[in-house]
């Protein structure tokens, strides 16, 4: 069985947790542009990430997989939650509140943890079991641009 | 093919379910802190006394078991995708009789009397029973990760295994039956709640939820692959060897699941070295504490120190200690996470939910992990050099300690719930 959709969108959020220590250690250090230019790299690797799953991968998915109608409704509600908390984010940064930056960084953090270990442990074996043909053609999608 | 029945991601019990047992769990602590401020020296001097006995089940059973199956019911929706079944009414079942139980349990341990020591233990094993037996069906039903599945089964079967002895300890001491060897049986028992019942837990947990937090390396698959089954056989050959009146053997068997849980801990503290998250939270500060107080409790076996000082080293420092930094940091995201929800389903945007540092405030939760480092310094210095007055101030740090967790948890729930109201 293939495994790309798996193995290329794990890879993608090991990316995004990276980019998201990343902010935090600007954050940390008091670094002002730092900061800045580190959670717009998070937020547009996120927004990328999600766009990609919201419009391509789950809707294939819930075509052929009726079951899997539930665990995406429950997916797309946490990308909402989870563009909620970038906006805090950028707000926190713009008033240059630190506390407030870093608590909201850490609540991202654990609702994308969670978040990753439904989709790599359930969603994307499925997607991967459900659309063989399609896998490849998706995953590279993610790498591109 | 896929098993795809029942597949749901939105099945976590509702948030009272875990939080009380999370909140429990300190009061019982305070009162082993109370107890050994009054009972001084006499308490620590041997691990045989009854007041000895009484005070390590206040913290095993009344504060480490509490937050382990509180821990269990939220962690298996999430980590194995599992809903457990009729969970608010198993959880609150199970919660009363584990609660009763551990008072009077502790209570006739510390009388060495008869009807509450047999009414406890029998409480404590019907609470225990129900919710291993629910949580048992629920694994069966599971999918995902397969090394963390495993431990938490084999953690189950050592519970079951723990209460077992535990009730032939109890039948024996009220001369039912008649055990040969009945210290070692004693160290069955132990072996089996903190190396089986909690080490594996941890094991099982620590796999997934280190790299999580901190974002470090994984664990190496070695590891996960053995440590796990390693620990287990080494139990399941100590206590055969046990049985057979083999002691010496049994010893080393038993040593092998210590060396399995200390590789765990040099692993651990290795990844969270290398993590990527660069903040040093107290989350972090107490794994570091409990891992590196797991290791000291190795060494200290190894070279034949005193069990009570190990005994310490496991109950409070990892025991008391690794459960608190977990709960500084699941706590929060709970509240967070339940209230967000229910923002959702009242369409309440006007209202603000504070972020994870509002429910617990980082600089709190650090002074209640300096609380704690102080309170397990005096436990250990109590139990090295006995007899020299440290018995009560460590009681008293104890106390001071688990209750200012207990204080800092409460308000945790205090703000979800004025959150949760006003939607
Ligand atoms: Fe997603
Ligand atoms: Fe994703």
């Amino acid at each position: 069985m293939s495994s790309a959709i798996t193995d290329t969108f794990t890879a993608d959020h090991h990316r995004c947790d990276q980019l998201l220590a990343a902010a935090e250690r600007q954050l940390a250090a008091g670094d002002c542009p730092g900061t800045g230019e580190a959670t717009a790299g998070l937020a547009g690797a996120l927004e990328h990430h999600f766009t990609l799953e919201e419009e391509t991968l789950f809707p294939e998915l819930a075509q052929v997989f009726r079951v899997a109608e539930n665990p995406i409704e429950v997916m797309v509600g946490e990308h909402a939650q989870m563009r909620a908390l970038l906006a805090d984010l950028h707000e926190a940064v713009a008033a240059r509140d630190q506390a407030a930056a870093l608590g909201t960084l850490e609540t991202l953090h654990f609702l994308i943890q969670q978040h990753n270990y439904k989709e790599e442990g359930i969603l994307y074996p499925m997607a991967d079991g459900a659309l063989p043909a399609r896998g490849a053609a998706i995953a590279t999608r993610l790498t591109e641009d | 093919m896929l098993n795809t029945a029942g597949l749901r991601l939105d099945q976590a019990p509702p948030i009272t379910v875990p939080f009380a047992f999370f909140l429990a769990a300190p009061p019982f602590a305070v009162a082993a802190g109370l107890w050994l401020t009054w009972a001084g020296d006499a308490a620590l001097a041997s691990r045989w006394t009854p007041q000895t006995l009484a005070l390590t089940h206040l913290i095993a059973l009344g504060f480490l078991t509490q937050i382990l199956c509180g821990a269990l019911l939220q962690l298996l929706p999430v980590l194995a995708g599992a809903p457990v079944p009729r969970v608010i009414a198993v959880g609150r079942t199970a919660q009363a009789l584990l609660t009763t139980g551990t008072v009077l349990l502790c209570a006739g341990l510390a009388q060495g009397s008869g009807v509450p020591l047999t009414g406890g233990a029998l409480g404590v094993a019907a609470g225990l029973a129900l919710l291993g037996a629910t949580v048992a069906l629920a694994l069966t039903r599971s999918r995902g990760v397969a090394d963390t599945r495993l431990a938490m089964a084999l953690g189950l079967s050592a519970l079951a295994i723990t209460v077992a002895l535990g009730l032939v300890l109890v039948a024996a001491l009220q001369g039912c039956v008649h055990l040969t060897g009945f210290p070692d049986w004693v160290d069955l028992h132990l072996s089996w709640s903190l190396l089986g019942w909690a080490g594996l837990l941890i094991m099982g947990v620590g796999y997934q939820v280190v790299p999580m937090f901190h974002v470090t390396p994984p664990y190496p698959a070695w590891l996960r692959a053995a440590a796990v089954p390693l620990a287990a056989g080494g139990l399941v050959a100590g206590s055969v060897l046990t049985l057979t009146g083999q002691g010496a053997q049994a010893n080393w068997a038993l040593g092998l699941a210590g060396v399995c849980f200390a590789a765990f801990a040099v692993t651990t503290l290795d990844r969270q070295r290398r993590r990527d998250r660069p903040i040093l939270d107290t989350t972090l500060l107490h794994w570091r504490s409990a891992m590196v107080c797991a290791l000291a409790a190795a060494v200290l076996w190894l070279v034949g120190g005193r069990a009570e000082t190990i005994g310490v080293l496991l109950l409070v420092g990892v025991g008391v200690g690794l459960p608190s930094g977990m709960l500084f940091k699941i706590m929060p995201f709970l509240s967070w996470f339940h209230l967000q929800h229910r923002q959702l389903a009242a369409r309440r945007f006007d209202l603000r939910i504070p972020h994870m540092h509002g429910f617990v405030p980082e600089a709190r939760a650090r002074l209640q992990f300096w609380l704690h480092l102080g309170a397990l310094g005096l436990l250990v210095a109590a139990t090295i050099a006995p007899g020299h007055g440290l018995t009560r101030p460590a009681g008293v740090a104890l106390a001071a300690a688990t209750g200012y967790l207990g204080v800092l948890l409460g308000q945790c729930y205090l703000r979800y719930r004025a959150i949760a109201r006003r939607f």
